[in-house]
Parts: C-alpha cells; structure tokens; sequence
C-alpha cells in the first residue's frame, strides 16, 4: 500500500500491528492497544525540562583550571553526545514514522524524538557557556576521525532502513528499476533491516551514551563540572525512558504476539544482533583510549571504563534476550555511577545547582503534639 | 513480614523498606537507577513465590522477572541474586522500624 499522511480507509486501529499496517490516520488516545506506550508518553513529559534552568556559570571557571588532558575529556564526550542526539532528535522520526500504524506509538516516537532536540540544545548552553568560539567545537564534529567513525557506526542501520523504506512507500514491494539500477524491494527483508534498526538504537541509548555519563559524573565527584553534571542527570533520566521503550518494542517484536512474521526476523538475527552488541562494546573501549590518550583523571581510567562497558552491556542484552557477551563481567566497577544516575534525586531549581548534595544536612524540625508522647515528666 | 531468600542467604524486610533497599542493605550486589519502576535497571529472576505492584511499572518485565525497587512482597520468596564483596550495611534506624 502506498504511504498516505491520512488514509480514508476506515480501519480498527487495534487490530493494526505496530508498523507495516495501515499509516495512522485519526491520531486518538482513548483506546490503545499497546497502553504502555501512552505510560511513556506522560512520564517523558512529566520529565519536561529546559537547559536554561540550570546555572552552568560556576561551570566556566573549573574548566578555565582543568589540565589540558581533561579539557580534552571534557570537550570529546560533549562532541559525542552532540553527535548522538543530531542523530536521534532526527532519525526516529525519519525512519519510524512512516512505518508506525498505532497512534499512541507514533505520538511516543515524536515524544522522545522531542525529548532529543532538548538534549541538543543543551550540549549548546553547555559549550556556550564554556568556550568563547562554539565553532570550534561543532565544526570538529564532522571533521574529527574519531567521531566521524562513531557516526557511521550508529547511522548507517538508520539509512539503510530509511533508504529502502521510501522505495517501499512509493513503489510498493517488488523489483523496480530507478535510473537503470535495479531495487528489489521485499517487504521481510525491509522488517529486517526495521529489527536491526531498533536493536542499534536499543544500543545506542543503552550503552553508547554511557562513556560519557561516566565521564561526567567523574567530574562531578571532584566538585568539578557540577552544572555539566546536572545537565547529565536530566539527560540520563530521559534516556532510561527511551530504552525502556526500545526494549518494550524489541520484545513485542519479537514474542511474535504483534506480528508472526517478526518471532522468525529476532531468531534469524539472534547472532547478528548479539555481534552488535559485543561490536558496540569494543567500539566504545575505543573511544575510552581516545578519551584518555593523553592521560587519565582521578577515579577514572580506560580500564575501568572498558570493564563498566562490558558489565553494562551484558545487563542491557538480558533484557531484549540475548544471551551475555562478556562472560567475565559481573561486578560493576564504578559502583558510584549509580548514585548520579538515579533520578528520584534530580532537582531542576536553579538555585539548587551547585551543590546537589545540600539536601543531605537537613534536618526535620516539625515537631507535633504526638512526637513528645513519650516522655513522662 | 515474609522471608527473602537469595542466591546467598535470607534475611527479612523492614517495615516500610523496598525489596530493592533491603537487598542493598544486606550486602547485595544489585543495580539501580530510576528507583521507581521505568528504567528496569534492576531487573531480578523470581524462582518462587509472589510479589505484587501498587501500580503496573513502565519497565518491560520478562516471565519470572521482578523490579525490586517498586515490587511488594506479598509472600515468601526466592530470588536470584549473589551477595557482594562488601558486608552488610549498617540499619538506618532513622528510616525503618525493624518490625518485631
């Protein structure tokens, strides 16, 4: 069927698969047949943040002070992340959209495509604020080898399901020659290339950005780059959201109850998808050498790093099945992390960014009428 | 209050303490994030018994699988779940009340 932005057929949207039915016409919430997606979407934007309401002033002053293999941690990880956000404030959209056929999955994906444009905005308050030519930095992006190799990593699962999609869209399944060049267009081979795209957005989310977390919140440790860090946190926050979904349409996939024919896709890819885990790991263990070349920081080198990789991995892999790559890789060697990852002590109040931690003194001086219950005079 | 068995030992929950706290608590090695139900970071494998949810979590949970962090142990249980290098940790007597 040809892709129409609204399609006059009237169909139940219930019993449409997740993609490859019907495009989503009337977008409405008042029944759905996956809920969980609708969950989604109230808790992401129950998360809504802006970059602006964090103080990154005090922020400016560390970095001026940091040895120059640290600014050179500092400023890589900014560009990663920056890359990895261009990519997926965009791609989802892109290439899932004209796929989706449920209309609480196809509000989630702009949802957390949204979410993702936040996150960009911010790696530019955040390179604003502590450098006086952002150019410098952005233009590096697309310049710099080691991030140009991180960018083919990640985007190519995305053009190549993209590329093929739109054949699909216009011509329908089938050979087609554009241009003298022929196109095979098959509608299993296309739910393939859709599988392995989740499961390389899956590991972007679930792996890649955490490098850098980790990086980041080493800073923070040492007092150091605290309004980058609390920018991080919010990130972090969002991004558990977003794998949580990849990992919800990664298993309805693959359990088969939404379409059979994608049971068969996840077990004919079990190994490559497993391979791209393990690739993605090693990637990374690449670009913590890259990070810290030049020396490490306190509390953070590339060997202990490289083993978070692997550790993480390994839990990211269990929960869309596979089986674990790093066999050797059970404990996780920066215990810490957690502490900064875990979002119910996020605080968004600007007056509250320098020291998240002024909370802990405290004390609670309500005293009632029953707290002196117990002593006697 | 039910009792929690683990790949390791048992031990039992303080009134008001999450699965997740009392594994911490005891010495657990046990991953978290979110603590509240949507990263699924602490995923753990239920081999018997049953707990249950105030709220259905946004987390994918697998058959036989439990989120400590926001779960209610609602009977006796066996988990799988491997005890750390470190011991256990001091009660917060200041949070949980041990429930005699």
């Amino acid at each position: 069927m040809s892709y129409s932005i609204f399609p006059k057929i009237d169909n139940n949207q219930l019993k449409e698969p997740m993609f490859f039915g019907q495009p989503v016409n009337v977008a409405r919430y008042d029944q759905q047949k996956y809920p969980i997606f609708e969950k989604l979407i109230e808790k992401q934007l129950s998360f809504f943040w802006r970059p602006e309401e964090v103080d990154i002033s005090q922020d400016r002053i560390d970095y001026q002070r940091l040895p120059e293999h640290e600014k050179h941690i500092f400023i890589s990880n900014l560009k990663y992340q920056t890359l990895l956000d261009s990519i997926q404030g965009r791609s989802p959209n892109v290439a899932f959209l004209p796929l989706v056929s449920l209309p609480e999955l196809e509000t989630w994906i702009e949802t957390w495509a949204f979410s993702e444009t936040i996150h960009s905005r911010s790696y530019t308050h955040i390179i604003r604020n502590i450098v006086n030519d952002p150019s410098l930095i952005f233009d590096d992006i697309v310049r710099n080898e080691n991030i140009r190799a991180r960018a083919s990593d990640i985007s190519s699962f995305y053009d190549d399901l993209i590329h093929d999609t739109m054949l699909y869209s216009q011509l329908g399944p089938g050979e087609h020659v554009i241009n003298g060049k022929t196109y095979n267009v098959d509608l299993y081979q296309l739910k393939k290339k859709l599988y392995l795209c989740l499961m390389s957005v899956n590991i972007l989310e679930a792996i890649r950005f955490y490098v850098s977390f980790a990086c980041s919140f080493a800073f923070a440790e040492r007092k150091l780059m605290e309004g980058n860090a609390k920018i991080i946190r919010l990130i972090a926050r969002d991004e558990a959201l977003h794998l949580t979904s990849t990992q919800h349409m990664l298993n309805i996939m693959r359990s088969g109850q939404d379409d059979p024919e994608f049971a068969k896709v996840a077990q004919e890819l079990n190994q490559e998808c497993h391979d791209m885990f393990a690739q993605a790991a090693q990637q990374e263990k690449q670009w913590a050498e890259y990070l810290f070349r030049d020396g490490s920081m306190i509390g953070l080198n590339k060997d202990i790093l490289s083993q978070y990789v692997e550790y993480i991995t390994n839990i990211r892999m269990a929960a869309v099945g596979l089986k674990p790559a790093f066999e050797g890789a059970k404990h996780n060697p920066i215990p810490w992390i957690n502490t900064w990852l875990a979002s119910d002590t996020v605080q968004v109040a600007p007056q509250e960014v320098e020291l998240s931690s002024y909370l802990v003194g405290q004390i609670d001086s309500e005293v009632s009428a029953d707290d002196l219950s117990g002593f006697e005079l | 209050m039910s009792i929690i068995t683990t790949t390791d030992k048992s031990f039992q929950l303080l009134k008001g303490e999450s699965l997740l706290d009392g594994l911490e608590r005891t010495g657990h090695e046990v991953e978290y994030q979110c603590r509240s139900g949507y990263c699924g970071v602490c995923r753990l494998t239920l081999l018997a018994g049953k707990v249950s949810y105030d709220e259905a979590p946004l987390a994918y949970l697998g058959q036989s699988e439990i989120l400590p962090c926001c779960c209610t142990v609602i009977e006796p249980i066996r988990i799988e779940c491997r005890a750390g290098r470190q011991g256990e940790l001091p009660v917060d007597t200041d949070q949980y009340t041990l429930d005699i």
